[in-house]
């Protein structure tokens, strides 16, 4: 196998697990609550990694992405009703990303946000067009990698590793007052919505059918949603163990972006900063692309309209069209000054609520015989989708109460 | 499955998309087509592709939303030309023979034909 297959599931999982709203929530939830909040990173990326593997193997052996499966599985009221939800999300995440890059080019070199945030989304419209699927999974997926700064800031920072590997065991901090208490649940609904996105399955699924997996791929699905959402979830913890060890001891409450590069700063000095900066800047980019693609996926999918960046932007006209005009709406929203961390917010909010809608139909088909064959969901693969669809279930019924009652987890 | 199949199959087929022979997506089972009557055999006649084929699916004001907002159209896919139902619905022929692929067509207008690797 080409490792370069891997960089689909390393674009779809640095661009889910440390986007604008993983960078904020990580280096808040380690400020907070020290490490006591790693075993959920380490719960969900399970359940990403369950759904995205039966995701990529529905892809590659009925060759149905997940809106497809959604629509015949859910019937069109409801199916439509989960389109607008998602699409409304993942809109809302695609502002985010594009204020955050911007914001991140801001910090490097000064210019205008504004200014940034428009010519940033001129670049990503230049981009999916001229670059086929596979070259946008690839440049964006590997220059991500700059992010792997951060565990090596970890590394470098020496934090106390048995409290580090404490925080993988299930727990609830001691000593917590009520308000605490209902910031911790909430921020264990939101990492687990962070970790979970739907976009990211939508992106994977729609990628695995660009790429033209076959039911050879299954090797190729099971290895790129291990290593790529493992990878993804590593940098997560490791922004999270940083900001417990760096920020919470002085009190730092890291509520923008900009924060988090000060992790690799802090160990390795100027060109920590920029390398920092750097991978945090191609990280947020692949998440601006990777909804904004999902996105466009998933409307397609929806009505059945011929679909796909391994097509010409032209042999696939509203497709193309369907993405230019979500690109450009997200912009819009940007340029209306809304706070980026307000959108991460209520992206997350919305995208907890949308999440058994979107694993529900995918669970279905992958342990239908009839379609997926010899290829169907075993014992295992079953118990541990059923077990998931349980948690974000519970999540989606915690998620609005919590966020009401926590002001979005500001206390 | 194949399209003689029991009608019973309608259910299972509605809101599976089309493929045309050329591979192409081209639209979803929003309706079917019944012919027969009373004391008559049930037949499925004909898929219907199109936003004319959400109306009785959606409560109105949704249809007359998705009405303002792609119009009503509907376009006939005769049984006689669909090859097999599965996890899609394959048909024999392109789409355009059969008139799927105008809104494609028309949005294409708006697409430059260059710049893309």
């Amino acid at each position: 196998m080409n490792p370069l297959e891997l960089t689909l599931g390393i674009m779809t999982a640095v661009g889910g697990f440390v986007d604008i709203s993983e960078l904020v929530f990580a280096a808040k939830a380690g400020s907070q609550f020290g490490y006591a909040l790693i075993w959920v990173f380490a719960l969900a990326t399970v359940g990403i990694i369950v759904f995205s593997e039966m995701s990529g193997r529905v892809a590659a052996v009925a060759k149905q992405p997940v809106f497809n499966l959604m629509r015949h599985r859910l019937g069109l009221k409801l199916g439509l009703l989960t389109l607008a939800a998602s699409v409304v999300s993942t809109l809302i995440t695609c502002a985010a990303e594009i204020g955050g890059v911007a914001l991140i080019l801001n910090y490097l070199t000064g210019a205008p946000y504004v200014l940034m945030a428009i010519a940033m989304t001129g670049f990503f419209i230049a981009s999916i067009w001229v670059l086929p699927f596979k070259w946008i999974e690839r440049t964006y997926g590997l220059l991500g990698l700059f992010m792997i700064i951060f565990a090596t800031a970890l590394v470098a920072i020496n934090p106390p590793w048995s409290q580090f590997a404490g925080g993988f065991v299930p727990q609830v901090p001691k000593g917590l007052s009520t308000k605490e208490l209902l910031t911790f649940g909430y921020f264990t609904v939101a990492i687990i919505s962070a970790v979970m996105f739907p976009y990211e399955v939508y992106f994977y699924s729609s990628g695995g059918i660009e790429e033209q997996w076959g039911p050879k791929d299954m090797l190729t699905n099971r290895l790129t949603s291990i290593i790529g959402m493992g990878l993804g979830s590593t940098l997560a913890i490791a922004i999270l163990a940083n900001s417990a060890q760096l920020f919470g001891p002085a009190n730092v409450d890291p509520e923008i972006p900009g924060s988090a590069a000060l992790q690799a700063a802090i160990p390795f000095g100027k060109w920590g900063l920029i390398l920092a900066l750097l991978g945090m800047f191609f990280a947020v980019a692949g998440a601006a692309i990777e909804t904004c693609m999902a996105n466009a996926y998933s409307i397609a999918q929806f009505f059945g309209w011929i679909w796909g960046r391994h097509k010409k932007p032209w042999e696939a006209p509203r497709f193309t069209l369907t993405w230019l005009v979500l690109l450009m709406l997200s912009l819009v929203i940007v340029l209306t000054g809304v706070d980026v961390m307000v959108l991460v917010e209520f992206a997350v909010l919305f995208s907890i609520l949308v999440l058994p809608l979107t694993y529900l139909p995918l669970l279905l088909l992958a342990g239908d015989k009839k379609y997926m064959g010899e290829h169907v969901n075993g014992l295992f693969a079953n118990a541990l989708g059923w077990l998931y669809f349980a948690v974000i279930t519970a999540a989606a019924v915690a998620a609005l109460p919590l966020f009401i009652l926590t002001s979005g987890g500001n206390g | 499955m194949t399209p003689d199949s029991p009608i019973k199959l309608v259910s299972e087929l509605l809101d599976l998309p089309l493929i045309d022979s050329e591979g192409s997506f081209c639209g979803i089972v929003d309706d079917v087509e019944l012919s027969g009557g009373a004391g008559k055999a049930l037949q499925l006649k004909a898929l219907l592709v199109g936003p004319g084929g959400y109306r009785g699916r959606l409560p109105a004001w949704a249809f007359w939303l998705v009405g303002k907002l792609a119009g009503d159209r509907l376009t006939q896919v005769p049984t006689e030309k669909v090859r097999t139902i599965h996890s899609a619905v394959h048909l024999e022929c392109p789409g355009r023979d059969l008139g799927l692929h105008q809104s494609e067509a028309a949005a294409g207008r708006w697409i430059p034909r260059r710049g893309a690797m």
